[in-house]
């Protein structure tokens, strides 16, 4: 039977500790990989254009699917929803275990304990925010592009969602991976005491890395959305239609 | 008042209790553990540097056996053990080892090929053999002919005790823990369990039993500057005692060790020294050399703590605020070697003194150590005078240290005296003990404790428990310590008993239910002080030096008056014991007195020593084989069970035959 | 220059400071006792321990102060307490490392047996008997007869596992423990560790899966790592929750 393993004791604690880790590493990544992409912005309208494109499956079948992105959403919400579920389970269950928790939390002074804690309280966080993004994108598939998601970061204020996303998802993404890695044992090295401070800075220097990088990026919608306001709505048309030459400087200022 | 049935209480859950324990379950009856703490905490657990058990696997430990063990401990002891006994523990030693390998000690091993050591203070290459790789090695320790002691980097007692213990509660053997026995049951010269004070609620509780044994280590806490654990009180000494029938051997027999660190008295083990680390003075010279050329810094323990308080009195010791002061050397062992097999060490000196010894010298003082004194038990580890009363371990004075242990042979003798007291055990609960203890007996005794605890809370009374402790322990500190002197012990019998007297007095302020500290240093406070009588008074009679017993006022060795065990008995309004003697049989010696090849040579000798030695030698002379030859001399196989007979397997022997 | 040639023992030199301890009272045997703290003051001498501080605190200020010391030189752990809220040996900490004000309560996570004094000991007990950390085997031991070889490395190895002195700061130092009593943690994870990689255990990943292959087991640890960072023995405690981990996923659903 599925629930049990070959020796009879049951699968079920094996397969959900893998399955958060699973999860949540599949989710960082993706927070990365997707940090990159939101970020073509910065490389000018239409870097972002191509980068929408492409994810609508343009280059494979010849025109834009925006349905493609809204399953690939769809993915994402329930790996999400699989991960929070898992993930709920660590939650203390009664006000008992808060109390303990924060008794302990507040005598112990430990980074990793707290760190911790804060996974916990970006992941309930996450929970709310993510799911608002997400349904949007969903929903309307094909609002994404230069002006489209400017409009909708400016015009649309959600900014301050981002805003707040922004640093709830690096943080959580970031502490995640780490505690993936020490979980496990990966990637600690000869002497694991000096692998895991050596992971700490590793971890610390690429949150950093992407917050700025996310802060600029919003920076950059804002400003197309600031700048695009008046006709918001519209939709940007790649600059290689109409001016070949100055593609590459593109809209970005 | 709760009363609780066993077959084998056995109060003590260190090394020697545990192996009994599961040597009485083993057998088919019901032990009982009683222990002041977790049995994991038992003072075992402090022994860092090994276990001697003669394996012989390691190239410097090659053509070990049994005998060249033997020769060692009586030495050792300056020819104030029992040679028989000593035999059946060289004998169950390597069984012991061996055994703990199995349950899971990860005994350090053999790594084949060279290596670098140090010795006599110089880099020397010593190459393993191929064959014993693998094998369980062993490191040198002070007063041994071959490489002996068998450890486990510097954690040999951790490692035993946990071993011991998981084994124990493998074998589902029941442990009372923070329980305190107080008094020992007994009617009619048989001892029938005891009565017992439970250190969490303050109750009391009876606990009977058909044998009792005491394992309850050694009482090293009588002294001020010791390197025993704050519980090593001697409790369970002081009931056998207070039964007025059973007896203390040798109680004058303390060791101290080398390198206690300065001031506080924290073991760092003789491994160092084994190792290749040095004493040095004020002046970084290494002087034992000067005194021992032959065994230098691993002479044995009694040895070299004397002759480091010689030069200090010299005035070549480190003056600091505390007092004067030695070195221990460990620095030329290199990182590497004391990261690894001296780690323990290293955080003793890190945590302690706030140094690290690969670069800094640790200063070292001689502190006490070790009891060789304790309950008088014949090889079964039985009291004779008080039938059903067993003793195993620190506690025990079986008597194979006489007035000096070495260094590595207690941890052996706990286990050892475990498996063969074990057995012993279970014996006589299949032959004759039998619980047959009248209810008045019991009521009569449990009245007697229930009044001495009564009667601190008296508000008349004004005596603080720990100042006597206190002063009590500066007194044996200062006055019955390593070096000896008749007026100085007589001073300090009277002391002692002046402090007995104040003792009746204690106040405890605190009467609420529970633990209650205080008045746990009151009734130990009593106790302790009758011990300390005990090893003052002895002190005082020995009039000659022998092992650690070292009298100013008698500096030889007087064989010919004092070969002889002292024993020493409490009845019940005496202000200091009774002492009597048991003489040792110099005909009946495997090895007849003579020099120990270090230490003083001047002795007076016993009559009978020429002829034994005589005896001895045309034997030794003979064609026959070290068994034969040993089984003429001394016999002692039938002494021991049944199932520790058998002849111990050598790789040297093997490859040899 | 080193120690030796300035003559005098590396300790601190007096600042003769007085420390405020504000110590955690309870006594459960007694009705009439409610939890709160007192406070004590007293002078700092040189090298002054908690041991030390505590046991003066005891015998002139307060007789009925609870604590549990054996060893006093850090390899029993008996004396493990909140030390300024962290968990620590209280034997081996100089009170010259600690501020002007000391605050001592016991080690949570442990039946209270009074003031400072908590019994580890049961509680490690019942971990023992749960996880069975004891060599398996069936084999027969012959103790006459040569023992069987094992590299020496591999010795060296277990020893490191082996060093636990099952003191508790790790279950005090960790969240999870804290709040999930069942939780066997990292003394219980660890030595599980250190008899599956002893040659000489029997049992398969199959059996460990049995006793640890749980939320209160091995799943349920959620790498808080205060048991590293406040094990005063420095054991590699996430390292080998991690072996334990990868070990256990991979037995569990086999
Ligand atoms: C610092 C140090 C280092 C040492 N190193 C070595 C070494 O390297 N090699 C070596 O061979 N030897 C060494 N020794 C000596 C050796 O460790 C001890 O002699 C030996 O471990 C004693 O074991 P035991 O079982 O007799 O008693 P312990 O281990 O002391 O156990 C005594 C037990 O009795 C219990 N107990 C005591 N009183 C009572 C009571 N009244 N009621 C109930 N229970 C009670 C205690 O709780 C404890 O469980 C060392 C000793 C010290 C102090
Ligand atoms: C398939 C899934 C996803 C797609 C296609 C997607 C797409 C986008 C796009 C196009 C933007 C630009 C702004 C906009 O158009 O509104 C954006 C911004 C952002 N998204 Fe997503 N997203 C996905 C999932 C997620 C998830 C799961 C999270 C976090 C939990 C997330 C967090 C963010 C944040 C923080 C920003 C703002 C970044 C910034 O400007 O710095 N996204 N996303
Ligand atoms: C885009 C979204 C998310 C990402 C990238 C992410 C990532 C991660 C990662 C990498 C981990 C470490 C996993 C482990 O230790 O095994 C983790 C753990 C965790 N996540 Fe998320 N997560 C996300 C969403 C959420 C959400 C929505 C929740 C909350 C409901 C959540 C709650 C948690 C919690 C509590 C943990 C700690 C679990 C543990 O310690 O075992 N996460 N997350
Ligand atoms: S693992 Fe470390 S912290 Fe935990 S009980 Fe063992 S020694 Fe103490
Ligand atoms: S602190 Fe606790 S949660 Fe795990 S890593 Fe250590 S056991
Ligand atoms: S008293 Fe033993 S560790 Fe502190």
């Amino acid at each position: 039977m599925f629930f049990k393993n070959s020796l009879g004791s049951p699968r079920g604690p094996a397969l959900m500790d893998m399955l958060q880790s699973i999860s949540g590493l599949i989710l960082a990544l993706f927070m990365w990989a997707h940090m990159f992409m939101v970020s073509s912005i910065l490389l000018g309208n239409d870097a972002m254009y191509w980068v929408t494109k492409m994810f609508e499956g343009k280059p494979i079948f010849g025109k834009g699917y925006p349905i493609l992105v809204s399953l690939f959403a769809m993915f994402i919400l329930s790996l999400i929803v699989l991960h929070a579920f898992l993930a709920m389970r660590k939650f203390p269950a009664t006000h008992r275990q808060y109390r303990t928790l924060h008794k302990h939390l507040g005598g112990i002074r430990h980074t990793d304990s707290y760190l911790w804690y804060v996974q916990v309280i970006t992941g309930f966080a996450l929970f709310f925010l993510a799911s608002v993004h997400l349904y949007q994108l969903i929903m309307h598939p094909a609002d994404i592009g230069p002006f489209a998601s400017s409009d909708r970061v400016w015009t649309g204020r959600m900014w301050p969602l981002y805003l707040v996303l922004l640093f709830v998802v690096e943080l959580h993404g970031g502490i995640g991976l780490y505690r993936v890695l020490v979980k496990w044992g990966w990637f600690m090295g000869k002497d694991p005491k000096v692998g895991r401070k050596r992971l700490t800075i590793a971890k610390w220097l690429l949150t950093v890395f992407f917050l700025v990088l996310g802060l600029m990026t919003l920076a950059a919608y804002m400003k197309v959305g600031y700048e695009h306001q008046d006709k918001a709505g519209e939709r940007y048309e790649p600059a290689q239609y109409s001016q070949l030459h100055s593609a590459s400087q593109g809209g970005s200022h | 008042m709760q009363t609780i049935v066993t077959d084998a209480l056995i109060i003590g859950g260190g090394l020697a209790g545990l192996r009994a324990a599961i040597g009485v379950k083993r057998r088919g009856f019901t032990p009982l553990i009683l222990s002041l703490v977790p049995p994991k905490r038992s003072h075992s657990a402090a022994a860092q540097g090994g276990m001697q058990a003669s394996l012989g696997n390691s190239a410097k430990g090659w053509g070990d056996n049994e005998d060249i063990h033997f020769a060692d401990t009586i030495r050792g002891s300056d020819w104030g053990a029992d040679q028989r006994v000593a035999r059946m523990f060289v004998h169950t030693a390597p069984k012991a080892v061996r055994e703990l390998a199995a349950w899971g000690v990860p005994w350090n091993r053999v790594q084949k090929g060279d290596h670098s050591s140090v010795i006599n203070g110089e880099t020397v290459t010593i190459t393993e053999r191929e064959e014993a790789h693998g094998m369980i090695t062993a490191r040198n320790f002070g007063g041994t002919a071959k490489w002996r002691t068998n450890y486990v980097a510097d954690g040999t007692g951790h490692s035993m005790l946990y071993t011991m213990s998981n084994q124990a509660i493998a074998e589902g053997i029941e442990v009372h823990e923070r329980m305190e026995a107080i008094a020992l049951l007994h009617e009619d010269g048989r001892s029938q369990g005891a009565i017992v004070r439970n250190l969490i609620t303050g109750e009391l509780i009876v606990y009977l039993a058909k044998v009792t044994c005491i394992a309850t280590g050694g009482f090293g806490r009588i002294y001020r500057v010791s390197t025993n654990a704050v519980i090593n009180q001697g409790i369970g000494t002081a009931i056998a005692l207070e039964t007025g029938v059973a007896k203390l051997g040798n109680m004058e027999a303390v060791q101290f060790h080398p390198t206690g660190i300065f001031p506080a008295g924290i073991l760092v083990t003789e491994g160092c020294r084994g190792d290749g680390g040095l004493l040095l003075d004020a002046k970084e010279h290494r002087f034992m050399p000067d005194y021992e050329p032959e065994k230098r810094e691993l002479a044995s323990r009694d040895v070299v703590s004397r002759w480091m308080e010689t030069h200090i009195r010299q005035g070549h010791g480190v003056k600091s605020r505390f007092g004067e002061h030695l070195w221990l050397d460990i620095r030329l062992l290199g990182k590497a070697h004391i990261n690894s097999k001296l780690r323990e060490v290293k955080e003793i000196c890190q945590y302690f003194l706030g140094i690290d010894p690969t670069e800094s010298l640790i200063p070292v003082r001689p502190a006490q150590h070790y009891s060789m004194g304790g309950i008088r038990t014949d090889y079964r580890g039985e009291s004779p005078t008080l039938k059903g009363l067993f003793a195993a371990g620190e506690a025990a004075c079986w008597d194979m240290h006489g007035f000096n242990r070495l260094g590595g042979n207690s941890v052996a003798e706990t286990v050892v005296a475990g498996m063969i007291v074990g057995e012993f055990m279970a014996d006589s609960l299949t032959s004759d003990a039998t619980l047959n203890i009248s209810s008045a007996a019991i009521d009569s005794q449990v009245k007697t404790v229930v009044k001495e605890l009564a009667s601190y809370t008296n508000s008349n009374n004004t005596e603080n428990a720990w100042q006597i402790i206190e002063a009590m322990q500066s007194v044996m500190t200062e006055k019955v310590g390593i070096f000896r002197h008749g007026d100085q012990l007589a001073e300090a019998v009277t002391e002692l008993q002046s402090l007995s007297a104040r003792a009746e007095n204690i106040k405890v302020s605190d009467n609420s239910r529970g633990v209650n500290p205080e008045l746990c240093a009151a009734y130990r406070a009593k106790k302790m002080l009758k011990l300390s009588l005990c090893v003052a008074s002895g002190a005082l009679a020995r009039e000659e030096s022998r092992g650690a017993h070292s009298r100013e006022d008698f500096p030889l060795r007087n064989d010919r008056d004092w070969l002889k065990r002292t024993l020493t008995s409490w009845t019940h309004d005496n202000p200091v014991p009774v002492i009597d003697y048991e003489p040792l049989d110099v005909m009946q010696m495997e090895l007849p007195p003579g020099w120990r090849g270090y230490g003083g040579k001047d002795r007076i000798d016993h009559p009978d020593t020429a002829a034994r030695q005589a005896e001895v030698d045309s034997v030794q002379g003979g064609a026959d084989d070290r068994f034969a030859k040993q089984q003429t001399l001394m016999p002692f196989t039938d002494c021991l069970p049944a199932p520790f007979r058998g002849r111990n397997a050598r790789l040297s022997e093997e490859s040899d035959a | 220059m080193n120690a030796a040639t300035d003559n005098t023992i590396p300790v601190k030199v007096s600042t003769a400071r007085t420390i405020e301890f504000s110590i955690f009272r309870h006594n459960p045997y007694d009705d009439t006792s409610e939890p709160h703290f007192e406070t004590y003051k007293l002078e700092e001498a040189d090298s002054m321990t908690l041991f030390i501080a505590l046991n003066e605190i005891r015998a002139q200020q307060a007789p009925s102060l609870q604590f549990d010391f054996v060893c006093r030189a850090g390899i029993c752990g008996s004396c493990a307490m909140l030390i300024n809220g962290r968990p620590g040996l209280a034997c081996r900490t100089l009170v010259s490392q600690l501020p002007d004000k000391v605050t001592l309560m016991p080690l949570p996570g442990f039946e209270l047996i009074g003031d400072l004094s908590v019994n580890t000991g049961k509680w490690m007990r019942g971990m023992s008997e749960h996880l069975q950390t004891w060599i398996h085997s069936n084999k027969k031991v012959d103790i006459n007869a040569l023992e069987e070889k094992m590299e020496p490395e591999k010795a060296e190895q277990i020893y490191e596992l082996e060093r636990c002195i099952e003191c508790g700061c790790c279950i005090a130092g960790c969240g999870t423990a804290q709040m999930r009593s069942e939780f066997v943690g990292a003394v219980g994870l660890n030595q599980l560790a250190r008899f599956k990689i002893d040659p000489r255990d029997d049992r398969t990943d199959a059996d460990y899966y049995a006793v640890v292959g749980d939320e209160n087991g091995v799943f349920g640890c959620m790498t808080m790592l205060g048991c590293e960072d406040f094990c005063p023995k420095e054991l590699p405690l996430a390292q080998q929750i991690a072996y334990m981990r990868r070990a256990m996923a991979i037995a569990g659903i086999d």
